[in-house]
């Protein structure tokens, strides 16, 4: 069973009174567990709206075409409400994004430990996951520093701890590497890798970097609100094997 | 922790609108504390008037009555259903402009102590010395109420001038918050003679000094309604104004209720002024926060709980400047009531009451300003508020 398939998902969204653009014009995604996909295409492609329906941050537009349909680990997303869409999201969803997007008041323990506390995860318990998310990605050191305290690399590993906190089924990320330079890039990359082939979790990374795409498994490539075409990356299954 | 930790993000922004509240409950807590000190007194007044008539000549808001003739005395104590009499003087304590206190200037008091034969149930207790006794009659001893004592410094035992005659003071009451703190009471015969002095010679020419009194309380027998008893004052001596517990309650309850109002009204007006300004406060710091608010929301933050943290904050803000304004109010009616209480002038009564509730207020004040701009707050796309600049 796919961890995440959609059919059908269309997007419209409305600038002005006559202004309108179709970010997505029937996109159909199938995600297995444990692969580590990539969504590439240009600017405009679309790509970010399909990550953020994909993440739950926004519902297909139902009613242009044929119905949409959205299946999370076998269950119908596609209607649910949004107070249900932000629960599936703290309990089941990782988030990292390409500017970090730490609050820049908290520590990075606290930072890690507000996706606990959304999940429902307080106190001692959250702190004790919080840490254990950091030694992950290696940062368990800088727990007590503030985000403004810590380098571009750091920041997006504690990001990357904050959406592992939970251990999501699925971790979505938006250009992960887009703001840094090309040594912490590779590492993050590595890292994600790392943290998929160990956990198995499935990744979602938005890109338009040709070398995060071609770390992952399979690459889905967007244009003009479609899918233009899917390909997987030789040697991958092979290496997992090898990993396994 | 971490609520206070984005107040003082911005410090200056956040101090002035904590300025604006504390402004508001300072002026709530000071004008309330006027308010209060105001219905205690009419409190006391409505106590001293719930068992008795006083009958006097003259209109109800005059102090310095006019005389009326011992004469009416024995009338009044042959109508039915009075109980007992005690005739009465009172008047200022000093002439021309008050030297007294804003509230109740001071005031001479002689009355026969015991006349009552003990339907008086107004009772005041006694701090040093001793309480006046019907044997004080015709010599000059005075007792104190609690400000007057202060305002003159004396102690039992020490005497003082009183309208150019030298008394000796024989006891200083407790502090009541009401009349009688600033009431010296002497023996009838000498309060006689002090009141006599003032009249006009025209006056002075047909009548003794044994024969003035200002008033008469009336005791109704028990079972007697005072407002009958007052009805039937009326009937028999036209001339003569009675008044009872319940005329005091109407005229001056409902005056001294305009005024409370109106003092507390211009303390909520401040606080709107401060509530406004905690609604401008928190829909700047949630455009500000636009972005970290959309972090929180994709991370799995709901509506509920955005709304919730942001009301907080606004509370939070709302309470400090409670706390400040009780504070600095508490201060100022208590340096005030120390430099008046010399001079007599004791304004205000903080109380409990007054302190729990401003506070309360402002807590609620502050977290209602910050609701519409934590619920925007919640009801932004976390999508565009994550793009936001």
């Amino acid at each position: 069973m796919p961890l995440l398939e959609a059919r059908n998902l269309r997007k419209t969204y409305r600038l002005g009174r006559r202004n309108t653009v179709e970010a997505l014009r029937g996109v159909n995604v199938t995600i297995e567990p444990g692969e580590m996909v990539a969504i590439m295409g240009p600017s405009g492609s679309g790509k970010s709206t399909l990550m953020h329906i994909l993440g739950l941050l926004h519902a297909p537009d139902p009613n242009h075409g044929p119905a949409p349909e959205l299946t999370f680990d076998g269950q119908d997303i596609g209607r649910l409400s949004d107070g249900q869409r932000t629960k599936l999201r703290a309990r089941r969803m990782g988030f990292v994004f390409q500017d970090f997007n730490l609050i820049p008041t908290l520590t990075a323990i606290e930072n890690v430990m507000l996706a606990c506390d959304y999940s429902g995860r307080t106190g001692k318990a959250a702190r004790a996951a919080a840490l254990e998310a950091l030694d992950l990605v290696g940062l368990s050191h800088r727990a007590g520093h503030r985000s403004t305290e810590l380098s571009g690399g750091e920041q997006q590993r504690v990001a990357i701890a904050r959406a592992l906190v939970n251990q999501p089924a699925l971790v979505l990320a938006d250009e992960p590497t887009g703001n840094l330079d090309s040594a912490r890039s590779g590492e993050i990359l590595g890292l994600l890798r790392r943290l998929n082939q160990e956990n198995g979790q499935t990744f979602i990374l938005v890109t338009h970097d040709p070398e995060v795409a071609e770390a992952c498994d399979r690459v889905i490539n967007v244009r003009d609100g479609l899918v233009a075409h899917e390909r997987k990356i030789a040697g991958r299954e092979s290496e997992d094997e090898l990993a396994a | 922790m971490k609520t206070i930790r984005n107040l003082t993000r911005r410090k200056l922004r956040t101090g002035l609108t904590v300025t604006g509240i504390t402004v508001g409950i300072w002026a709530l807590v000071v004008f309330g504390s006027m308010g209060n000190k105001i219905s205690t007194l009419v409190d006391g007044g409505s106590q001293y008037y719930a068992d008795k008539v006083v009958v006097s000549q003259s209109s109800l808001y005059s102090t310095t009555a006019a005389p009326l003739s011992i004469s009416a005395v024995a009338q009044l104590r042959a109508i039915a259903g009075v109980a007992a009499v005690n005739p009465e003087i009172t008047m200022m304590m000093d002439d021309g402009p008050q030297s007294g206190s804003m509230v109740m200037p001071a005031m001479i008091l002689g009355y026969t102590p015991g006349a009552d034969q003990g339907y008086d149930h107004f009772k005041t207790l006694i701090a040093q010395g001793r309480e006046l006794t019907a044997a004080d009659e015709g010599s000059k001893v005075v007792v104190l109420g609690s400000d007057l004592a202060l305002k003159y410094r004396k102690v039992p035992g020490q005497t003082m001038a009183i309208r150019g005659e030298t008394f000796t003071v024989v006891g200083i009451r407790e502090p009541t918050l009401t009349a009688p703190d600033t009431c010296a009471v002497v023996p009838l015969s000498e309060a006689q003679k002090l009141y006599f002095k003032t009249l006009p010679s025209i006056v002075r020419a047909n009548i003794q000094a044994q024969e003035v009194v200002t008033s008469v309380v009336v005791y109704p027998k028990a079972g007697a309604a005072p407002a009958d008893v007052a009805a039937a004052i009326k009937q028999t001596l036209p001339e003569l104004t009675t008044m009872t517990g319940a005329d005091f309650d109407k005229q001056i309850g409902g005056s001294v209720g305009m005024l409370n109002s109106i003092l507390i009204g211009i303390g909520l007006i401040s606080l709107v002024v401060g509530g406004l300004s905690v609604i401008n406060t928190m829909a700047m710091s949630v455009a500000e926060r636009t972005r970290e608010i959309g972090i929180k929301r994709a991370i799995g933050a709901s509506r509920g709980r955005v709304l919730r943290e942001l009301v907080i904050e606004a509370a939070l803000i709302g309470f400090a400047g409670g706390l400040i304004g009780l504070a600095l109010g508490a201060l100022v009616v208590t340096l005030a009531n120390d430099a008046g209480r010399s001079s007599g002038t004791v304004l205000f009564l903080l109380t409990p009451n007054t302190a729990l509730t401003a506070v309360t207020f402002s807590t609620i004040l502050g977290a209602i300003a910050g609701f519409v701009p934590a619920l925007h707050a919640a009801r932004l796309d976390p999508v565009s508020a994550l793009r936001y600049e």
